[in-house]
């Protein structure tokens, strides 16, 4: 990402370039309604949560099922942030991300000593956890009852004597989560890049012989867990001020495992392939939506939509859409067998 | 003669299974040592209980670095690692998704810092960091043989290189001693005579050997002392010639009345 020239852009720099100024120019086109942009946010969020989750199964090898955990504690805090005191959202994310990475370590230094599935069922213990609290503790969320009148996200300058902007409708939301999303992309790419990134994988690829190289494996899961909490949380915080209300079924686990979805289709590990899945799923659920009461079937018919895609996936393409470049290299000799694919998609004990 | 390290009166047992029964012997600085033994001896194990992967049920393991010794026994691998330990592993344990030198590239983590912020804010100690185990990493590989490979897929080297990667990476971690497990396993003739130059080139280094080792003729062309165990107990120790004609050896590995099992 660093130091471009147009001159020497790869073909995928290009696409990408394009890309994110179709996004941008995207309101603009006279076919785009609300309800349009609506869903093009959400398919944002869905990007940052993708991103941050994907650290633990896709860098680290870890099978995570409680991710929707640290989102709802990024969304009440966030929300009861502006709630109770009235801060402002620029305030509030970096308090989000915080207070994310506080619960990411809290859970994760006593449990990443656990392997494979048995750490699976500690974090999806955790998230049920996050909900029964945020239902039961009526005195601090309201409870059942959830969180009304969130106020929305402003740009507050009356302090230098310059005028306030309300973010009124999705326009000023669809930027600010695309500002938010090239943002986590960035980390992305600067970690995996990086000492820690390297790490990470060494984990995810062998667990002893990155010990042998001196890497204190329960560290760094712990680093990977917090980042990767941090991240939910700041999706969090944004989804509480975006929907301006709060309540605690909107963190159920079908969510963790929605966004583990995403991951899976668009390949674990693989940055732009993870909001290739986040982009494939949020916008398949709108039309599913639409169609399934044409044809006669309940909405909830698109779980089992869901389900279909994710099995026939794991039959034919188990890497995902877009698997990061290694795997792809051994897709195309040919030579992966499908204990070796199971291995690096981060299912393994 | 110093030795770097000391192996005293080790024990492991696995439940009923004594793997290492009363196992003491020395290594002396700069040295090419071998540890041989039939299958199932006890050589991995004892690897594995000096590289702090398996702890041992009782006994010292002594480490002697400039000046100072520690004892290792039961310390965690990734401290023993950074004390100066490195090794590889009889089956191949190479982080198959990554590249070459990014597999060296994390056989320098214990020697440098950087973390988050360092990775994404990249300062001026990060940038110089990361330039260095790009350099150092390049080093080992050239060391290894692997010059110009460092861009390719480690699972898709052949067998003799992903060998001499995991010994390259082994050697990123600035050991003191380096414990080579059956480093010339499925070797053809022309790869284990490469190998063997190699073993010599890292002993110039300044680091110390530990090799196990079934192919005799490696053994013999490089060891200059061979420890020979078998079920777990310490059996001959001295020069290869003397050890391969060792009555004791030669049982261990043909059977009392040897002419039938040859």
């Amino acid at each position: 990402m660093d130091n471009l020239k147009l001159q020497n852009l790869t073909r995928g720099a290009k696409i990408r370039i394009g890309l994110l100024i179709l996004a941008l120019i995207l309101p603009f086109f006279p076919f785009v309604t609300d309800y349009m942009l609506h869903i093009a946010i959400l398919i944002l969020l869905y990007m940052i949560l993708a991103l941050g989750l994907n650290i633990v199964p896709g860098f680290n090898g870890l099978l995570d099922l409680g991710y929707v955990g640290f989102y709802g504690i990024g969304a009440y805090t966030s929300g009861l942030l502006t709630y109770h005191f009235g801060l402002s959202y620029w305030v509030i994310i970096p308090l989000a991300f915080i207070n994310g990475a506080i619960w990411g370590i809290l859970l994760g230094a006593p449990t990443l000593r656990l392997t494979g599935d048995y750490f699976a069922i500690v974090t999806f213990g955790f998230s049920e956890l996050v909900v029964l609290f945020l239902s039961n503790e009526i005195w601090l969320t309201r409870g059942p009852l959830g969180l009304p009148g969130i106020d929305v996200v402003s740009i507050d300058l009356s302090l230098f004597g310059g005028p306030k902007w309300e973010f009124v409708g999705e326009l000023p939301y669809y930027y600010l989560a695309i500002v938010m999303v090239l943002v986590t992309v960035f980390v992305m790419y600067r970690i995996q890049d990086s000492r820690l990134g390297r790490a990470w994988f060494a984990i995810r690829d062998d667990e002893v012989a990155a010990v042998s190289c001196g890497v204190n494996l329960l560290g760094y899961k712990v680093i990977a867990f917090a980042i990767s909490a941090a991240f939910g949380a700041v999706g969090g915080s944004f989804f509480a001020r975006w929907v301006t209300f709060l309540s605690p079924d909107m963190f159920k686990f079908w969510e963790s495992f929605l966004i583990l979805c995403m991951i899976v289709l668009g390949g674990m590990g693989n940055i732009w392939g993870v909001m290739v899945g986040a982009m494939v799923l949020v916008s398949m659920s709108e039309v599913l939506r639409e169609v399934l009461p044409l044809l006669g079937l309940p909405v909830e018919v698109r779980f089992l939509a869901f389900g279909l895609i994710m099995v026939l996936m794991m039959r034919y393409r188990p890497a995902g859409l877009m698997p990061i470049p290694a795997v792809a290299a051994k897709m195309r000799a040919g030579r992966v067998k499908r204990k070796k694919v199971k291995a690096t998609v981060g299912m393994k004990q | 003669m110093t030795p770097i390290l000391e192996i005293k009166k080790l024990y492991k047992s696995f439940g009923g299974l004594l793997a290492l029964n009363n196992i003491s012997f020395n290594i002396n600085k700069d040295e090419i040592i071998g540890l041989v033994g039939p299958n199932g001896a006890g050589k991995t194990t004892l690897f594995n209980c000096v590289a702090g992967i398996e702890k041992p049920t009782e006994g010292q393991i002594v480490f002697a670095n400039g000046g100072r010794t520690i004892s290792i026994g039961g310390r965690k691998p990734e401290a023993i690692t950074a004390l100066g330990i490195a090794r590889t592993f009889q089956n191949i344990r190479l982080f198959d998704n990554l590249t070459v030198v990014d597999n060296v590239k994390i056989g320098r983590h214990c020697r440098t810092r950087s973390l988050f912020f360092g990775a994404v804010f990249r300062n001026k100690s990060q940038q110089a960091e990361e330039k260095a185990i790009t350099e150092s990493a390049n080093h080992f590989l050239d060391f290894a043989g692997l010059k110009g490979r460092g861009e390719e897929i480690a699972s898709s080297m052949p067998y003799g290189d992903q060998r001499r990667l995991e010994i390259a990476r082994a050697l990123a971690t600035e050991p003191c001693l380096l414990m080579l497990d059956e480093p010339a396993a499925g070797m053809n003739p022309q790869e284990s005579r490469d190998l063997m130059d190699l073993i010599h080139r890292i002993r110039d280094k300044g680091i110390t050997v530990l090799l196990i080792e079934h192919d005799m003729k490696v053994v013999m062309g490089v060891c200059e002392r061979v420890v020979v165990i078998n079920h777990g107990e310490w059996l001959a120790e001295g020069e290869p010639r003397d050890v391969q004609n060792n009555p004791k050896v030669i049982e261990a590995y043909l059977g009392t009345g040897a002419a039938g099992a040859a």
